[in-house]
């Protein structure tokens, strides 16, 4: 069998599964909002209320998730705000790889590519002001201010637009892409099956991860 | 098709609140809690089954201790905010120049509650599921209760006993009005005006005031908010612009890739 490195724990990925179904339940009802051509689904208001026990989903599982792994997500959070001259590199080599399959003109990089730390930093961004404003929308349509709920409305819409574009990317990169699809072994098996990674693909994609984790055998 | 509108002349109004009742009673709508403050057990406010309500405002008026009567319900205006921004088209303009709404497709969002300039829009709304239907008034054009189909009068206007509701053609009502205006500026009613003949793009109910708008609780500059375009205008074009282009832009990147893969595969053959 060939060498195994461990990727994301099982907590990783429960969370990271939670927040697929959640969102996705999110993204099809907030279309409704999107495609007038849709506004017959509102008539008996479950567009009301199968988003709000997502919405719970959404937010409840990463407040399980950060108590039980303060020390990774600590580190995890902070990853997403450093950048550095390699990332820059990555992004700007990143449309020869992906419409060329030239995978030689990548720079090593570290537990995220420079793409994936991209997709983390607004899926953190965006996120938090998805609770804030939804949070607003749902339990102070009554109390706050017409002018703040306006606010409210066009961020969660903006917010929409912005991750909506992100998560159909995230998809593709990581199930569909000619390159990452027929890879066993690879991101999808991280993320869908053991949470483990092949050796191989480790030190390809992620080489200056591959060296920390076969040194001190830590998992993101 | 004419446009049509309700003259409501405050001069005339005896606060006698009939038109609230024929309002409920032909829209089949419950009463709301009442709170006794004073002498004049009321509703505070409009609500989601209370469309059309008189405001008693006490105010001093031309030197004396007065109730200014005003109309309080959906003024119907031609630029209206709430059409603008309402994501599902369930609010619409009638023919006759109303904002009427198809209750069946209203999401709940409020959107329009929170982009009206006079705060009309009304809905029930459960805090935890988020259920809710916005209700207004509709001019009498709510179907299957469509007075304006049958050719009659607003509910309102048909019940008040001192004609100081009037339905009609809406240039003729502005003219009625300004006549109205100026007869209270003869009497020395010097702050008389008619409300509605401009603000918004004209609204389709008119006001015969005697004092000031903002002694009634009127604004005195109601504005469209500059916000409400951003939504229709902006945001829902664009997010679907995004979408689409993003989906055509993943397709030919698929294409391209699986080409370039290929292609790699055959030459690493050769090599070997």
């Amino acid at each position: 069998m060939a060498k195994e490195v461990e990727r994301y724990s099982k907590a990783t990925r429960y969370l990271h599964w939670m927040h697929a179904i959640s969102f996705s339940i999110l993204l099809l009802t907030g279309l409704i909002l999107f495609v007038p051509a849709l506004g017959f689904l509102a008539e008996d208001s479950w567009t009301r209320i199968l988003p709000r026990i997502a919405a719970v989903l959404f937010v409840v599982a990463p407040m399980i998730y950060v108590p039980l792994n303060m020390k990774r997500s600590g580190r995890g959070i902070l990853s997403a705000f450093k950048w550095g001259k390699e990332d820059i590199r990555w992004l700007l080599a990143a449309p020869r790889y992906y419409f060329l399959c030239d995978e030689e003109a990548m720079p090593p990089q570290g537990h995220m590519n420079a793409g994936q730390k991209m997709w983390w930093l607004i899926a953190l961004v965006f996120g938090s002001l998805f609770v804030v404003t939804g949070g607003m929308m749902w339990f102070a349509k009554d109390t706050a201010s017409p002018g703040l709920l306006q606010w409210a409305v066009i961020i969660h819409d903006v917010s929409f637009i912005v991750t909506m574009i992100m998560f159909f990317v995230h998809i593709y990169m990581s199930a569909v892409h000619p390159l990452t699809r027929p890879l066993k072994g690879g991101s999808w098996d991280s993320m869908f099956c053991n949470g483990k990674m092949s050796a191989d693909f480790a030190k390809a994609h992620y080489a200056k991860w591959y060296e920390e984790v076969s040194e001190n055998k830590d998992s993101g | 098709m004419t446009e049509k509108a309700i003259l409501y002349d405050s001069t005339s109004c005896i606060a006698c609140r009939g038109c609230q009742v024929a309002c409920k009673q032909w829209n089949d709508n419950p009463l709301d809690k009442e709170e006794n403050w004073g002498d004049c057990p009321q509703t505070a406010d409009i609500s989601a089954s209370t469309w059309l309500k008189i405001m008693l405002n006490e105010a001093k008026s031309y030197g004396d201790d007065t109730f200014l009567f005003t109309r309080r319900a959906c003024m119907h205006c031609t630029d209206a905010a709430c059409i603008k921004v309402c994501p599902t088209g369930a609010l619409s303009r009638h023919e006759l120049g109303f904002v009427t709404y198809d209750k069946d497709i209203c999401s709940g969002c409020g959107y329009c509650m929170e982009f009206c300039p006079f705060g009309v829009p009304q809905s029930t709304r459960n805090t935890l599921t988020g259920a809710a239907k916005m209700d207004k008034c509709t001019l009498c054009t709510t179907p299957g209760a469509d007075r304006m189909s049958e050719n009659y009068e607003p509910a309102c206007v048909k019940t008040c006993p001192t004609d100081a509701l009037v339905f009609g053609d809406r240039d003729d009502l502005v003219i009625l009005g300004n006549q109205k205006v100026s007869e209270l500026k003869d009497e020395g009613y010097n702050n008389a005006s008619l409300y509605g003949e401009n603000e918004l793009g004209g609204l389709h109910v008119l006001y015969v005031l005697e004092d000031s708008p903002d002694r009634y609780g009127l604004p005195l500059t109601p504005e469209f908010p500059a916000m409400a375009d951003v939504w229709q205008d902006i945001i829902q074009p664009v997010g679907l612009a995004a979408g689409g282009l993003l989906l055509a832009g993943l397709g030919l990147n698929y294409i391209i890739a699986s080409r370039a893969k290929a292609a790699r595969e055959k030459a690493a053959k050769k090599e070997v």
